[in-house]
């Protein structure tokens, strides 16, 4: 009997401290958060348990609970139009985004379009590129000395074509650099419609629109409407995009929660803001999933499909240079933050005054700290994720801990700033003092993070067959030496493909930057903020653009192991 | 080296019984097969011994020790998977060598334990030590394996993960080999010819082997004794030669060879023999019986055929007739399926060459040997 507690021990001992580890850093802070929402103060649920005293206050605290702050949704109008706004918005981006799809991703499933490549090649820059700094883009090209605004002027325009700084310059961006989230799934769900069906309609009289109206779009609708959840979910998250545009007078939920906690140290009002947030992308999130679940019209089938490919020249073209004047735009919000990085001065003129390699010399000497602390954090969530992700897949395939692959998968539906919000509030004092620490930094990464890494993980866990394991454990391993003997060695590939990702979204991650990192921990991605608030933007710029190439650097090799792995 | 001993044993998978009150016996150094058809419970059976299952009831006995509380790790069964489970990142060497890592991991203190898994994660971490090399050697010579040790699993053919497979096990000198249908990914000549090798290993190396097959032909010509299995429950432990000649029920008559099953009623005795009366025939047999109702079961090779009129007189007990419904030439044997009132008959005849074969249609007389008849 002892044999045996000990051999099981490792592994259970492991699946403790996991279960620990997103106890006290995902659980406690969105259930103290929530407390807060109805105390309108900060509660110190850890510091209850070890300190008497504490835990005194705390009671006092909550016996003055109430619904004020739900109260105040309705009742104060900066949180309700907070509310009303933020919703406008990602409803807005979402419908935008689809209707501008629709042809691109028709185009690249169903016809022979030209520069297909090109442009599916093209669509992948928005992911790669951090939303403050697109939103930064839009300044450049379309702020008062933009060049878009000076094309626009020596056209016979007033004033500015369309000002950044406002609801429109927000959904510019969200819906130039969101779209490829929607693209890819629209063109899977295009591919789902069976040009035997269309040829059927065809067969009976209907002409070629009116097929695609009733035949190939209806087929495609399950796919499109669970991208505009995506999409609705990922512009109402967004932060770095409205932090940079939102006027003064246009409340967006996301600022204002950042507004309250950064400004005022409104502990009530950030937590229901917080509260607010989580439900509202909970639910879109699950309405999503409800929708890629149920409604899928059994594309896989042993059969192989001809797909057969539209090739009408008229149209084919049009799709194309449709889809190309679409991609273009990021692109060149790209290359003015490259132009911009470059310039002596750019003012309200096309092109820079002159070119200069100073700003790049600027960051490399005085600035090389946060390119370090980017690039030390990064590496350290790409650690503790890679722990925790592979043994949680394995928790998860092979001991079927479903309770594990749901607590994993939280932290999908949480926007950052409101899990970033969450954790300053529980972790602001003793006995776990770490706000405006690396280690919580770190974490908060790790974390956020982590469900991209488990997925990936988990997919080669899937693959490999159990009689392995229990050939090493056969053969006189223990549980815990065939998981680091044969299945770690053995997930590497997936495990390489899921840390670039995290490492990529790492250094790319705005909200906690901004929120949990202290001065002397400062990332790239904060220093660009910073440096865009005291309005230096050439520095900015340049700053931008390393980042951007780190991660299309990392992009690349990751590109390069999933393709190994097939 | 061991003995097993199973007692009253049983498994559930929720609801399901998958083993019924199993008990085995065998003997160290003994060639024990566990054969039935899928879905038997053969697998779990092995599975139990080998500690990844745990039994629901009964217990289980490696030499003098009940293991039901061993975990696997430490009950050292050697065990050669169905799908070999052979570690891909490791080499031929490396995955013969893993078990000896392991019990050098397990017996050195906290400092010595890092090389061991520095050289378990990638070979070019580590030098193995002597001993392990000269082990893994002589077993891959063995094995004639030697010339591959640095080979990658995947380079090598089906024959040889096999033996990759079965070096591994055996280079921790288990006190019981376990093999799950080992010779199932294999084709046909292949098989043949492990058969041979697994034997004489087994010879050699006088190791308590239990083999886990659903392939009757493989577990008799292998086997000290085969156990029967099905839907759980041990049906007749013997060896080949009793299996063969004396099934306990019309299914292992059926599973083990071919047999003709005929349901009839005893009617009485004849100068020693059991008269057994059934649907259009009547059929003597040496064999006696408590029971009235019986299976009488013949086996094919047993039925002479003739042609009417072409047998001789000393040979006419137990003679029906009946019509070739379909004649099958397989070589060195003819097999005949023949109607006899409402049952098919199976008949194998030896052929002779020069000699005419039975043609579907033509009304033919068999007669079957007393002693040959089978009642249970």
């Amino acid at each position: 009997m002892k044999n045996r507690l000990s051999s099981f021990n490792g592994l259970t001992f492991v699946k403790v401290l996991i279960y620990l580890f997103f106890g006290v850093f995902l659980l406690l802070p969105l259930v103290s958060v929530f407390l807060v929402s109805f105390t309108g103060q900060p509660i110190n649920l850890l510091g209850s348990i070890t300190n008497s005293n504490i835990l005194q206050s705390t009671i006092e605290k909550f016996s003055s609970a109430s619904f004020d702050n739900y109260e105040k949704i309705f009742t104060n109008k900066t949180y309700f139009s907070a509310v009303q706004n933020s919703l406008e918005l990602a409803i807005l981006v979402s419908l935008i985004v689809i209707v501008m799809c629709i042809p691109i991703a028709y185009g690249i499933a169903r016809t022979t379009m030209p520069f297909k490549r090109t442009i599916a090649a093209l669509c992948t820059i928005p992911l790669i590129v951090p939303t403050f700094i697109s939103a930064y883009a839009i300044i450049i090209m379309f702020g008062r000395a933009g060049w878009v605004t000076y094309i626009y002027n020596s056209l016979g325009g007033e004033g500015m074509l369309l000002d950044p700084y406002s609801m429109a310059g927000i959904v510019l961006v969200q819906v130039f650099f969101f779209f490829p989230y929607a693209l890819w799934p629209m063109v899977a769900a295009f591919k789902v419609s069976d040009i035997s069906l269309e040829e059927a309609s065809l067969n009976l009289g209907a002409r070629n629109w009116f097929t695609f109206i009733f035949v190939t779009f209806p087929l495609a609708i399950p796919g499109v409407i669970s991208s505009a959840l995506l999409i609705f979910t990922v512009s109402f998250s967004d932060f770095g995009t409205p932090i940079i545009l939102a006027p003064k007078d246009l409340n967006l939920l996301v600022v204002e929660a950042y507004r309250e906690i950064a400004g005022f140290f409104n502990w009530g009002g950030a937590a229901i803001l917080t509260v607010i947030m989580v439900i509202v992308a909970a639910f879109f999130f699950w309405l999503q999933h409800l929708f890629t679940k149920g409604k899928n019209y059994g594309s896989v089938s042993g059969k192989p499909k001809q797909q057969k490919l539209n090739d009408a020249k008229g149209l084919t073209r049009t799709l194309s240079v449709y889809s190309l004047a679409i991609v273009i735009i990021p692109v060149l919000a790209m290359l003015s933050i490259v132009l911009q990085s470059l310039a002596t001065t750019w003012g309200k003129n096309p092109l820079p005054n002159g070119y200069t390699l100073s700003h790049y010399q600027t960051i490399f000497t005085s600035s090389m700290g946060n390119i370090q602390n980017s690039i030390v954090l990064a590496l350290g969530a790409l650690i503790l994720s890679v722990i925790i992700a592979t043994f949680v897949s394995y928790f998860v395939v092979r001991q079927n801990s479903s309770k594990l692959d749901f607590m994993t998968s939280i932290p999908l539906v949480v926007p950052g700033i409101a899990f970033g919000i969450a954790l300053i509030q529980t972790f602001n004092t003793a006995p776990l003092h770490l706000t405006g620490t690396a280690l919580l930094l770190i974490v908060a990464y790790t974390i956020r993070r982590l469900p991209y890494m488990v997925r990936s993980t988990m997919g080669t866990m899937r693959a490999i067959k159990q009689d392995i394991e229990e050939a090493a454990v056969n053969l006189g391993a223990t549980p815990l030496t065939a998981a680091i003997t044969i299945i770690g060695p053995l997930m590497l590939p997936g495990i390489a493909a899921g840390s670039i990702l995290v490492f990529i979204t790492v250094i790319k991650e705005t909200s906690i930057s901004i929120l949990l990192a202290p001065a002397d921990w400062a990332p790239m991605s904060l220093a660009i903020f910073q440096n865009i608030l005291r309005g230096e933007y050439y520095t900015a710029a340049a700053m931008s653009v390393v980042l951007v190439v780190i991660v299309l650097i990392l992009q690349a090799i990751a590109n390069r192991i999933s393709k190994n792995q097939l | 080296m061991g003995s097993v001993k199973v007692s009253q044993l049983s498994k559930e998978f929720s609801g399901v019984h998958a083993l019924k009150n199993v008990n085995l016996d065998i003997q160290e150094g003994e060639f024990f097969a566990l054969l039935g058809p899928s879905g038997c419970g053969k697998t779990t059976m092995m599975r139990c011994i080998a500690g990844f299952e745990q039994p629901t009831s009964g217990s289980i006995q490696i030499g003098e020790t009940k293991v039901n509380h061993i975990p696997p790790n430490k009950r050292n069964c050697g065990m050669v998977f169905q799908s070999y489970a052979l570690f891909p990142h490791m080499n031929v060497f490396e995955n013969v060598a893993y078990s000896l890592n392991i019990k050098q991991l397990n017996s050195s203190n906290m400092a010595a334990k890092l090389p061991i898994y520095l050289r378990l994660l990638n070979r070019k971490l580590g030098k193995y030590p002597k001993p392990i090399e000269q082990k893994v050697m002589e077993i891959l010579q063995y094995v004639e394996l030697d010339k591959h040790a640095t080979r990658l699993t995947s380079e090598l053919s089906g024959g040889q993960q096999q033996r990759v497979a079965l070096a591994r096990a055996l280079v921790m000198e288990p006190a019981v080999l376990l093999m799950d249908e080992p010779l199932s990914n294999l084709d046909q000549k292949l098989r043949h010819s492990m058969r041979n090798t697994i034997r004489r290993i087994q010879q050699d190396l006088g190791i308590t082997t239990i083999f886990v097959t659903h392939d009757q032909e493989e577990a008799m010509s292998m086997a000290d004794r085969v156990a029967v299995m099905d839907s759980g429950e041990v049906k007749q432990i013997g060896t080949p030669i009793e299996l063969y000649s004396r099934p306990s029920t019309p299914f292992i008559a059926n599973f083990v060879g071919t047999s003709n099953v005929l349901k009839g009623t005893v009617v009485g005795q004849e100068n020693g023999y059991s008269v057994v009366k059934g649907h259009g025939f009547l059929i003597k047999s040496t064999n006696h019986v408590q029971q009235k109702e019986v299976n009488v079961i013949v086996r094919p090779e047993n039925i002479k055929a003739f042609k009417p009129g072409t047998i001789s007189s000393d040979e006419l007990t137990n003679m029906i007739e009946g019509t070739v419904l379909v004649s099958t030439y397989l070589g060195s044997i003819v097999r005949y399926d023949i109607q006899v009132e409402e049952y098919q008959l199976v008949v194998d005849t030896t052929f002779v060459p020069g000699e005419a074969i039975l043609t579907e249609g033509e009304r033919v007389q068999l007669t079957i040997d007393p002693e040959r008849v089978l009642l249970i």
